[in-house]
């Protein structure tokens, strides 16, 4: 879904056998279409998100409807939904870029160009270059090596374009991968140590001996199954990687404590969904929804959820591995994080 | 022109070689970024302990054992309690609604804790071989000597563990606790009552000629007493660690008291204020001899926390 934009355009492509588009129409229609994704996607992955957050419940939905303002759900969508978006559109040009390439020595008789290299071709290289930079603050950094070879595909960065002669060029590489493995060794040597981190290995330091070699041209006979088999699975992986965004909550976790002045008190955890006069509305976590009376709230505490636990007890150069670049930095203007006890006790 | 194309067949193989690589790494990392973690979470333990759910957290805390543990004017007040509520606050367990503090006598700490009537004991607990094979133990929190306090009269009188042998003098001490076993060791008689606080009691009323335990047990008498006693330094040569007492049928929890030991411990390595170090200043520091500072706990467990992405430094 979220790499819909360029979609239209391909309708466009498939009939130029019956219809001659001039050229001009079909960029203005391109670029019609490429608006009408950007606003229509969030929008309609943000319904249904409010959907699954009031538990399928149509009396629910209707409350978080009426209380969660469309800029406040369009942000919480973008929060959550840019690593998904740069993830797709990253993945679709450079293996875009790959198979453009390499689309002259597709055998004789193949009609159409693959699909991504056409999205490829048409998209203008400063979109293309935003994706990149949106990957490169979003993505964790873990997975940022990655980024690498995805970027040498999607602009063509051949090794040959550094230096016209060899000497210099294998200078020039062996510069680059020192200052990479200055930037990473103590990194690895920490996941070495760790004994069991051998895909943090691989992924710190094969994809920039992989960027060496991926710009292309592919052989002939392997474009139109990479083609196929590519455009099924980066499909199948945004439907795959979208339930977790659909699922991810639109409001904070809190945990309220309700209760008399001097009496017993009672832990509510959920989403604030509004407060007035009158009430505290709690959509609570396990289900159902609870209004408060706010002369009732002694206390009340944000909570982090269990999926933001690390899976990785790895960092580069004091950035969790986990984290992204924005998150990183995130971290270091407010360094000290603490956990309420409340939000230990059990939902 | 053969090599040419020979090469660039090279080249155009290594591509493909190289892009099916880079999709199966990408694959791979996708997966990797749905799994759980390894680790068990701190979360995940607190599921596993027997207090999850319980609304109130019993804590066994020593009530006249002052700077340690100490009711005064209806508050539980010393390091223990200081200790105790920290290990309370990290556990969920925060404000005095959901926390109680249960008084128990030297004697009963391990009864306690074997009968449910307590979920941690923090009473100057010396974390002993034999006693776990009873209760378990997370920490030390702290380390101390056991010394003799007497009475300013007999000062110059009691010097040496020899002169405790002297049967002129009658030793004081607390029933189930390390210092009369050590004290049996080196074969002083000892008159064995509830708690250190009687001992106390017994000299000041001419009954007991010297009182012996942990330095920061009598550090604290010493401070409710200044002008009538005065610790003597002894070479009993025992280090005493200090630590939480947990039922020994819950693993999980002194997992999770020995984690937030360590995270005080951590915390103070790195010239922070740590929780630890606040309670130590604030009730014991002013009254020990040397400087003390946090040991570091024993068999800590790894565990995953929220804010294990918060910069180190």
């Amino acid at each position: 879904m979220p790499v819909a934009e360029p979609a239209e355009p391909v309708v466009a492509e498939v009939e130029p056998g019956r219809v001659r588009w001039d050229p001009a129409e079909r960029r203005a229609r391109a670029s019609q279409s490429f608006w009408t994704a950007v606003v229509g996607v969030p929008a309609i992955f943000s319904v249904l998100r409010l959907g699954v957050e009031a538990g399928g419940e149509l009396q629910t939905t209707l409350l978080l409807v009426a209380n969660v303002g469309p800029v406040n759900l369009l942000a919480g969508f973008l929060t959550t939904a840019a690593r998904l978006l740069s993830t797709g559109l990253v993945a679709v040009f450079a293996l875009g870029a790959v198979l453009a390439v390499s689309a002259d020595r597709l055998p004789p008789g193949t009609r159409r160009r693959p699909l991504f290299a056409r999205w490829a071709d048409i998209t203008p290289a400063w979109v293309v270059l935003a994706s990149f930079l949106l990957a490169l603050i979003t993505w964790p950094l873990l997975y940022l090596p990655l980024l690498l070879p995805a970027f040498v595909a999607a602009f063509q960065l051949r090794p040959a374009r550094l230096h016209e002669r060899v000497m210099p060029r294998l200078l020039l590489i062996g510069a680059l991968l020192a200052g990479y493995g200055w930037l990473m060794l103590p990194t690895m040597r920490d996941a070495m140590r760790q004994g069991d981190e051998w895909l943090v290995l691989a992924l710190i330091v094969v994809p920039p001996l992989l960027a060496l070699f991926v710009a292309g041209p592919l052989p002939g006979m392997v474009i139109r199954p990479l083609a196929s088999v590519t455009e099924v699975a980066v499909l199948a992986t945004l439907i795959w990687a979208a339930v977790p965004v659909i699922t991810t909550p639109v409001l904070p976790l809190t945990v309220t404590t309700v209760g008399p002045e001097s009496g017993p008190t009672e832990d509510v955890r959920g989403h604030v969904v509004t407060t007035d006069d009158v009430n505290m509305v709690i959509l609570q976590e396990r289900g159902g929804v609870r209004y408060v009376p706010v002369g009732l709230v002694r206390a009340q505490v944000l909570c982090p959820s269990e999926e933001e636990l690390p899976r990785h007890q790895l960092r580069i150069h004091d950035f969790h591995v986990e984290d992204s670049l924005l998150e990183g930095m995130g971290r270091r203007v407010r360094p000290v994080h603490r956990i309420d006890a409340a939000c230990r006790t059990p939902a | 022109m053969n090599s040419g194309s020979s090469q660039s067949r090279l080249r155009s193989i290594a591509s493909t070689l190289a892009v099916a690589l880079t999709l199966v790494l990408a694959a791979a990392a996708g997966c990797d970024s749905r799994e759980e973690p390894d680790l068990p979470s701190v979360q995940e333990k607190m599921r596993e302990t027997h207090i999850y759910g319980q609304s109130k957290l019993r804590i066994g805390v020593a009530t006249n054992e002052p700077l340690m543990g100490e009711l005064r004017n209806g508050q539980h007040i010393g390091f223990d309690v200081e200790i105790a509520r920290y290990v309370a606050a990290s556990l969920g367990y925060e404000g005095e609604q959901r926390l109680e503090f249960v008084s128990v006598a030297t004697e009963d700490r391990i009864p306690s804790l074997q009968g449910g009537t307590v979920d941690l004991v923090v009473s100057s607990f010396s974390m002993t071989e034999d006693r776990k094979q009873l209760v378990s133990f997370a920490g030390p929190y702290f380390v101390t000597t056991q010394e003799v306090m007497v009475p300013v009269r007999l000062k110059d009188k009691i010097r040496t563990i020899e002169d405790l042998r002297d049967p002129a003098y009658k030793v004081c001490t607390s029933g189930g606790s390390t210092t009369e076993a050590e004290l049996e060791k080196h074969q002083v008689k000892t008159f064995v009552v509830k708690d250190v606080g009687d001992c106390v009691d017994g000299i000041r009323k001419g009954r007991y000629d010297a009182v012996s335990s942990d330095e920061s047990i009598l550090a604290g008498f010493l401070a409710s007493f200044p002008k009538e006693f005065e610790i003597v330094d002894m070479p009993f040569g025992t280090s005493e660690l200090l630590g939480i007492g947990v039922p020994i049928g819950d693993p999980a929890l002194r997992d999770l008291v020995a984690f937030f030991l360590q995270k005080s411990y951590e915390q103070g390595r790195d010239g922070d204020a740590s929780p630890w170090q606040t309670a130590y200043n604030r009730t014991l520091g002013p009254w020990l001899k040397a400087e003390k500072r946090q040991p570091q706990p024993l068999e800590v467990p790894k565990l995953v926390d929220f804010d294990d992405k918060a910069p180190a430094k």
